[in-house]
């Protein structure tokens, strides 16, 4: 019952941990980065990609 | 679905509402992925970024120069330009941009999104993606 009471709050601190690092905000400078949408868009998605 | 047709499906179903900006994140242990950005760049000074872009996704890992060239001719560019472009790697400033902006903040995934500055690593699926995005569109109302 004590393990399954650990467990468990090891499961939720690594939850919350992951949803705070979400609620940071990074700040991303676009430059001349290949873009696609409205300039004026209310939502900018940054996306960092390796082709291969 | 792998990264291009999610991201895709965002941006087809969000017009208007979301912008997107790739930055390059090549890593250096992998054979194809400096030569992929550039010839990607490359094909942005001809404008056909997005076109190479997919082309890119769909075909990876075959990566190669040859492959790579193939894909400028299947967009009509200018081949010259092209292969000098990514032989004298044009674009190196650039992609070292890009990339040390991924290693200042700790990068060690790609894909890696900032969705209005909140990170989110790795492949998702179209509906997480898609909440984030909600959120987003939600809070910019008020």
């Amino acid at each position: 019952m004590r393990l399954l009471a650990a467990v468990s709050l090891v499961i939720l601190t690594a939850f919350s941990a992951v949803y705070a690092a979400e609620k940071k905000r990074y700040s991303i400078p676009p430059e001349n980065s290949p873009a696609l949408g409205l300039q004026s868009a209310p939502v900018t998605i940054i996306e960092f990609l390796d082709f291969q | 679905m792998a990264a291009g047709p999610v991201v895709k499906k965002i941006m087809d179903t969000y017009k208007g509402k979301v912008r997107l900006i790739i930055k390059n994140y090549p890593y250096k242990y992998r054979d194809y992925s400096h030569i992929a950005a550039e010839a990607s760049l490359a094909a942005a000074d001809q404008g056909k970024y997005w076109e190479m872009h997919n082309l890119l996704l769909k075909n990876s890992p075959k990566l190669d120069r040859e492959s790579l060239v193939t894909y400028a001719k299947e967009l009509g560019l200018d081949l010259k330009i092209f292969t000098a472009a990514i032989d004298s790697k044009k674009h190196a400033a650039e992609i070292e941009r890009d990339k040390k902006l991924a290693f200042d903040r700790d990068l060690y995934n790609t894909p890696t999104y900032f969705i209005n500055g909140r990170k989110v690593v790795g492949n998702r699926s179209y509906e997480y993606l898609k909440q984030i995005i909600e959120e987003e569109l939600k809070s910019a109302k008020k």
